[in-house]
């Protein structure tokens, strides 16, 4: 897990910097074991207009001293470390960022089963983008993969091939080709990481002496057999930090943090790498945000990385769309959207992305949204997990554990309800324990583990991560509204409770954190299974949901008509989080209505013709003319000097004709 | 703690710093110092669009034992543009001659080999301002300091447009429709305060107006507009919304000024945003303020509302409650009272309020 440790820290300042928020956590020896002791999350401002992120680690850090007393900057704005007697200052600072671009890479192998795809791999925990790929079999020859690599305009080029001993006059040959590609990119040089047969080193450093930076890593392919990411992984994670740092701020954070600013993906492996270790059991992490989502999963001690910045509810909302469909998103809506509102609300998204759903409606298309991410980025991850774990009929291998991560899934308003987001997306199987990250905690704390592995563990299994609680699900069809689940509970007093749970429903037993229970559960009706069993029986601990039975089916039988959603999706949520049910307005379940047109006749203004005579002034509700409501005075309010629409909002007729104009001329 | 919230420029004179940078694909250099006062029509950097590189092997052709002997039987330099057949190197009794394969540049000599990039477009970056250069980055571009009015929008198609800015006629952009040419609005940036709709883009074209800057538009328009030869600029964003009161008072006041109309197209990697810079009027000697970013919320600040069902609507913060507050669609979020124009009191998400950058 570690690439680079150096002597256990004592109090770490881990900041994560994001699109939309920055976040940090101050961690120190509590007892004797690493705990966070305080949070701060401001917006990030490295983009418009401040065009720095120390800016907001600024703001975070002053948000930290009000919480603590602890002062973390002197009054020139450095970092105060080592920490002092007084307790200003830390011992260590990390960062990791997820904002920014992707690095446009360029592949250099021998083969794209061999030392390709291990690049691949290595590439996946970090924002990469390829862009092209070389190799030798590509079938082109040394003009065409010159004229790829120029016009690949890459950040940097990743060379790798060879196993250790083996080919070596193939690769200096397409190592030449990068070499008079990168001279023809003039001043935008690219970075080349070099990471295969190590004999050719001296030759490769030769080859680029003068002409461009080079960093060498161990091979990543030593045998045929062997596959050796991690050093490859750190340098590709340094190079997202070295073009990171031409961004505002960045290369200022890179310098007092101890290995630079990391990407925020290769936490998320890291972490859900550990996490599969030391549970013996899969594991996923998955992060939906604003410009980039992540899923980590660790399946059969495997772990695989999706690292999507097409995927996102803010920045990347209308890529997301575009990706998706608007089918997948439609299908979680308890209504009729109006023609182009879900596409002007995923665009309205990328424009505003740190903007929060203030109308119900808003609220199931942005939940609609995330979990149409969630699913896409399933797609995208499920091929490379193991076949041989997959079930009939299940979008899931068994999870022991799944992490949510966010603002659109730990701040839904409830956790329950980011639960049920979690559930409708992933559709886990089996008995699954549910967190969430609401504090970006895992992303802070994957730089921290090349450092302080210790200190990972022990934040980790603190109160940092909220435990939602356990949930069993049930396989297969159930009848609507038999008995799907036979449920039987014992508590640590000896108390026994029994219910059973009807088919399409949950059931939440609330129990809360730290707490355990026994729990003996039986799948009642033909073809029903829990994780592929007619039975589970296990100890289970709670959470701020408590344990959820989930009794809806795999594949969740989703209803196909919207009359049907506007029954489904209200009721689960109104059962898993004990808010009472909302009923959906009968007008929401048929296509928004369309105006009668006044003025049907559209005429074109003849030449010389006056412009109509002006209109009555309609009658207004309002200042604005909005919802019925009164103006009230506001004499206490010193306002700028500005004037007054006085035109209602309603549709005048003149718009109206023009509307019907402009269908005609669509044709 | 502090709330710093998003902001949305809207002033009506302030510094204004802007970066003019090559694209990605385009490799280049700047063409201007540090310090250069640059015109709107300057070019400050200028590139080669991407085209296809062609390997002439010289020492090959020549059978030259050492490749660095080829030097000597140059007659292109690096940079040099060459026709088809030019000829590139010959050995000195012109025995053997090497001619150009193709058009283009020659772009690398060296290693017994000449590259020559096939007819490469030139791009050429205009300042797009009248200011001075504050920073020059290798490669790509220069930072351009400049004054006057200014007001973002929250999308473009791309456009770029210099013209008068005009008010819309009182019975909308649609009413100039006709087969008479009105030459009030020729060339002209117009604002209208309604939603943009395809018979506005055919009366743009049909009365040569250059550039508009329009509230919102349906998104099913955006082939049209995006493929279209005008500017558009969205104040508020898709779907039907009117613009702002706010944006519309600051542009009526500022009709008639010569206008930048920046319509750059919003992405993720380019940290600009679409924007009308607009002259200051008469002879300003002093340089106004930059805007202010480390605005807070607090009682008395002017705020935009972003979000339905108040989306667009100006007011002013009245109450920043310490405590999250519950919305009507169960989510709870920090917010803030504000009272709008109407005097309607309304409860906000502070995430969905922006402020003017003063």
């Amino acid at each position: 897990m570690a690439a680079e440790r150096s002597s256990t820290s004592g109090s770490i300042l881990a900041a994560d910097f994001g699109n939309v928020l920055t976040r940090a956590i101050l961690i120190d020896m509590v007892d004797g074991v690493y705990r966070m002791v305080a949070r701060a999350e401001t917006r990030s401002t490295a983009d418009f207009p401040i065009g720095d992120a120390r800016v907001a680690l600024l703001r975070a850090a002053d948000e930290l001293n009000a919480v603590t007393g602890r002062i973390l900057f002197d009054e020139h704005e450095r970092l105060i470390t080592p920490e002092r007697p007084d307790r200003s200052g830390v011992d260590a600072f990390v960062a990791t960022a997820s904002t920014g671009r992707s690095l446009r890479t360029v592949l250099v192998g021998l083969v794209p089963e061999v030392s390709i795809a291990s690049a691949r791999r290595a590439a996946a925990g970090t924002y990469v983008d390829v862009v092209e790929t070389i190799s030798l079999d590509d079938g082109r020859d040394e003009e065409a993969r010159l004229n790829a690599l120029v016009n690949a305009h890459p950040d940097m080029v990743f060379i790798t091939g060879g196993t250790e001993g083996g080919a070596e006059e193939p690769l200096l040959e397409l190592a030449e080709v990068v070499r008079l590609g990168v001279k023809l990119l003039g001043e935008r040089q690219p970075l080349i990481l070099y990471a295969g047969n190590s004999i050719l080193i001296p030759q490769i450093q030769a080859l680029f002496k003068g002409v461009a930076n080079l960093v060498v890593a161990p091979n990543i392919r030593p045998s045929l057999q062997r596959e050796e990411l991690e050093a490859a992984q750190l340098q590709l994670g340094q190079a997202f930090d070295r073009q990171q740092s031409s961004k505002g701020g960045f290369g200022e954070l890179g310098s007092i943090s101890r290995l630079g600013v990391l990407p925020t993906g290769q936490s998320y492996k890291l972490i859900t790498e550990y996490l599969g270790l030391s549970m013996d059991g899969n594991v996923l992490t998955v992060d939906v945000g604003s410009a980039v989502s992540t899923l980590a999963a660790s399946v059969s001690g495997r772990v695989t990385t999706v690292i999507r910045p097409d995927i996102g509810l803010g920045h990347s909302a209308g890529s997301l769309h575009d990706l998706a469909g608007e089918a997948s998103i439609k299908r979680w809506l308890p209504f009729v959207p109006a023609p182009g509102q879900i596409r002007s609300y995923t665009l309205n998204k990328t424009l505003r992305p740190g903007g929060i759903p203030e109308t119900l409606q808003d609220l199931y298309l942005e939940h609609a949204l995330l979990r149409a991410a969630i699913d896409t980025l399933l797609h995208a991850a499920a091929p490379g997990w193991s076949e041989s774990v997959m079930q009939v009929n299940t979008p899931l291998p068994p999870f022991k554990l799944i992490i949510g991560a966010g603002a659109g899934l730990t701040r839904a308003g409830n956790s329950g309800y980011g639960a049920l987001l979690l559930l409708d997306a992933l559709q886990p199987v089996g008995a699954t324990q549910l967190q969430t990250d609401p504090y970006g905690l895992v992303a802070a704390l994957g730089a921290l583990a090349h450092l302080n592995p210790e200190a990972v563990v022990q934040v980790l299994d603190g109160s940092g991560i909220e435990q939602l609680g356990a949930v069993i699900n049930v396989s297969g069809r159930p009848a609507a509204n038999r008995t799907a689940l036979k449920v039987k509970i014992t508590t640590e007093s000896g108390e026994v409770i029994k219910h059973d749970v009807p088919g399409g429903h949950l059931w939440v037993y609330p129990l809360g954190v730290g707490k355990h229970v026994k729990v003996d559960v039986r799948a009642v009706g033909r073809g029903l299974s829990i994780g592929g069993r007619g039975r589970w029986r296990g100890e289970v601990e709670g959470g701020s949901v408590g344990i959820i039975f989930d009794a809806r089916g795999r594949p969740l039988p989703l209803a196909a008509d919207v009359r049907g959603l506007a029954a489904q999706i209200p009721l689960w949520i109104s059962e898993i989080t004990g808010d009472p049910p909302v009923t959906i307005d009968e007008s929401w379940l048929v296509m928004p209505e369309v105006k009668q047109e006044d003025e049907p006749v559209a005429k074109r203004r003849r030449r010389g013709a006056k412009p109509a005579a002006p209109k009555a002034p309609a009658a207004r509700r309002g200042l604005f003319g909005r919802r019925g409501k009164t103006a009230e005075p506001m004499d206490d309010i010193d306002l700028p000097d500005m004037e007054l629409d006085d035109e209602p909002q309603e549709r005048r007729k003149d718009e109206d004709f023009l509307d019907e104009l402009d269908q005609l001329r669509r044709g | 703690m502090p709330y710093y919230p998003d902001q949305r420029y809207l002033l009506e004179s302030t510094t204004i710093r802007r970066e003019r940078f090559l694209p990605e694909n385009v490799i280049g250099r700047a063409e201007v110092r540090d310090g250069a006062s640059v015109n709107l029509r300057d070019i400050v950097a200028r590139g080669r669009l991407p085209s296809p590189y062609i390997i002439v092997e010289a020492a090959e052709f020549f059978r030259l034992k050492d490749p660095d002997e080829l030097k000597g039987l140059m007659m292109v330099e690096v940079g040099e543009t060459v026709e088809f057949k030019t000829p590139l190197a010959q050995t000195s009794k012109k025995r053997q001659r090497l001619l150009s394969p193709d058009a283009g540049v020659v772009v690398f000599i060296g290693d017994g080999r000449i590259i020559i990039q096939t007819s490469p477009e030139t791009l050429d970056l205009e300042a797009g301002l009248d200011g001075q250069v504050v920073g020059v980055q290798a490669g790509r571009g220069v930072t351009i300091e400049t004054f006057g009015g200014l007001v973002q929008g929250v999308w473009g198609n791309g456009g770029r447009t210099i013209g008068i800015l005009k008010i819309e006629p009182e019975d909308g952009l649609e009413s100039i429709y006709g087969d008479q040419l009105n030459i009030e609005y020729r060339g002209a940036i117009v604002v209208t305060r309604k939603p943009l709709r395809a018979t506005g883009l055919m009366v743009m074209e049909d009365q040569g107006i250059d550039g508009v800057i329009a509230p919102s538009m349906e998104t099913d328009m955006l082939p049209q507009v995006q493929g279209g030869k005008q500017t558009v600029l969205l104040t508020e964003g898709f779907g039907s919304m009117r613009m702002s009161v706010a944006v519309m008072n600051l542009l009526t006041s500022l009709a008639g000024r010569q206008a930048l109309l920046d319509a750059v197209q919003p992405s993720r990697w380019d940290a600009r945003r679409p924007e009308v810079v607009i002259n200051p009027s008469g002879r300003q000697t002093a340089r106004p303020p930059r805007p202010n970013i480390d605005l807070v919320l607090q009682p008395g600040t002017m705020v935009r509302l972003t979000r339905a069902p108040n989306a667009g609507s100006t007011g002013q913060i009245i109450d920043l409650p310490k405590m999250p507050n519950l919305l009507e669609n169960g989510l709870r979020v920090q917010c803030a009272q504000v009272q709008l124009l109407t005097g309607e009191k309304v409860t906000v998400p502070l995430a969905n309020l922006e402020v003017f950058g003063r």
